[in-house]
């Protein structure tokens, strides 16, 4: 697989010419947003001031339309960048793997990785899907939310998950469940409540003690069975989840269910969208959606999943 | 109802409750345990089956071969202690490790499909070996601290519990590779 360095180099070169034309896209687009943004805000300023009333209407207005507005005029832009910038990217870490900027995971494989609660809206892009030596994975942008009801019978949204969502064929087999959360309750409440509290947690499955110091700061792990946890985590893959979590730079989720693994990067922002108001070209803007990229595809590799044991040959 | 009477039931809450986390420990790791033997019986099984398909090409570890087969018959008698268990496993371990790098010396061996369709089995029976020995040595953890913190180590030292021993790396294991010693 190319690493991150080669694929830097395949941006600048490779997409230039591209890039170059969405640069100036973005340009006038950019100027298009900013001018229709202040005929809007004085034509709806000048109605509140003649009509001297309504003003939570009007501004409530003001900003769907603003949203409608903004959302029209960056979709092909959004567009173009997507096929001229992330497919080439995707591509070019792998020609064989299959990119679809408007779908995303299925709910099903959502809510089967028991990561999180069943979400009552799911939206996501940025599908990708292929085999990297032999190991079927998939992965998208997803983000989950989740109806709320406030005591006045008003309905809020809340996000339950926001980021990259990936799904692997893992290369042991087993029978049971095994969940990897982050260990939030033993960081904020120390070692001996935040255990209490998580050995009593109803909602997930017997906690598991694993044998690595590292990892168990880092993470908790449930599951329904002590042994077959520490079958799939040996002391070596805690050691690559370890890596792959310093890497990411954010909060890991994982699972084990099925025949497969799953993982939840939490990014809490939609990824690989264009940049609008920073320039394409930018070191930092490119660097995210090839770390991002690279990050997700490269885990075969980083956990060495193509290793299949006897097992499962 | 009496100050004296509520505090009387308290403190026998307490005690019951101190009571069933130690039972519940000891019959975790007796659960565990019971899943230690299924895993090592799976490689018991196998040490026939690799000793006769190995030692028509392993004239000089004839010795290895005997060894392996002696401790497995010893191993597998019934009603040995689980501490007895535990170091005759270590030294398995070790024997089957010897074997496994003498296979190295041999292509004949390595290139045969029964031998290699054996080792990747071992290979993966030690994984699973190596899973269900953390699991069972994690449960004794657990099990040895509440025998010994108060307040449970009363409750413990009552009811006559005691130390249970954990699985310890194989000393091969822990020992750094001499280079040396490869290349002479």
């Amino acid at each position: 697989m190319k690493s991150v360095s080669e694929l830097t180099d395949f941006y600048y070169k490779n997409l230039f010419p591209t890039l170059e034309k969405l640069e100036s896209d973005r340009k006038s687009l950019r100027h298009k947003i900013i001018s229709i943004a202040i005929i809007c805000t004085v034509v709806f300023a000048a109605v509140a001031y003649k009509l001297g009333n309504f003003y939570e209407f009007i501004l409530f207005a003001y900003i769907a339309f603003g949203a409608i507005i903004y959302k029209f005029l960056v979709h092909d832009y959004t567009h173009e960048f997507k096929m001229g910038v992330i497919k080439p990217l995707v591509h070019a870490i792998d020609s064989s793997l299959l990119y679809s900027s408007a779908t995303h995971i299925s709910e099903y494989l959502f809510e089967h990785s028991k990561l999180f609660d069943t979400p009552d809206r799911m939206s996501g892009n940025d599908y990708v899907k292929g085999q990297i030596d032999g190991i079927n994975i998939q992965f998208s942008d997803i983000h989950a939310q989740k109806k709320n009801q406030n005591s006045k019978g008003k309905d809020s949204w809340s996000t339950i998950f926001q980021g990259l969502f990936i799904v692997a064929d893992f290369n042991k087999h087993f029978m049971g469940e095994t969940v990897i959360l982050p260990d939030t309750a033993q960081s904020t409440f120390g070692d001996i409540i935040g255990h209490w509290l998580q050995s009593n947690n109803a909602s997930r499955d017997e906690l598991v003690k694993m044998d690595d110091p590292e990892f168990e700061k880092e993470f908790v792990v449930y599951s329904t069975n002590q042994i077959e946890a520490r079958y799939i985590l040996s002391h070596s893959l805690m050691k690559k989840l370890l890596a792959f979590k310093h890497k990411s730079k954010h909060s890991v989720y994982i699972s084990f269910i099925g025949t497969h693994i799953y993982m939840a990067v939490s990014y809490d922002k939609d990824l690989f969208e264009p940049a609008i108001f920073h320039s394409l070209l930018d070191y930092k803007v490119a660097m995210e959606y090839i770390k991002t990229l690279h990050l997700a595809i490269g885990v075969v590799e980083e956990l060495k999943l193509n290793q299949k044991l006897w097992s499962k040959r | 109802m009496s100050i004296p009477l509520i505090i009387l039931i308290v403190l026998a809450l307490i005690l019951v409750l101190m009571y069933n986390s130690l039972i519940a420990k000891k019959n975790q790791v007796e659960n565990i345990f019971a899943s230690v033997d299924t895993v090592l019986k799976k490689r018991y099984d196998l040490i026939p089956n690799l000793v006769a398909s190995v030692s028509k090409y392993m004239e000089h570890e004839k010795s290895l071969l005997e060894e392996v087969t002696k401790l497995r018959a010893e191993a597998t008698k019934p009603d040995i202690s689980d501490a007895h268990k535990i170091a005759l496993d270590a030294k398995i371990s070790s024997a089957l490790g010897s074997i496994m790098v003498a296979v190295e010396n041999y292509p004949e061996l390595k290139a045969n499909e029964n031998v290699m369709h054996l080792q990747h089995t071992l290979h993966e029976i030690e994984e699973q070996i190596s899973a269900v020995r953390r699991a069972y040595n994690q449960s004794v953890t657990d099990y040895n601290n509440a025998i010994e913190m108060v307040p449970t180590s009363f409750m413990a030292s009552l009811m006559n519990y005691r130390r249970k021993q954990v699985f310890e790396i194989v000393e091969n294991e822990r020992k750094n590779v001499d280079v040396k010693e490869l290349f002479s």
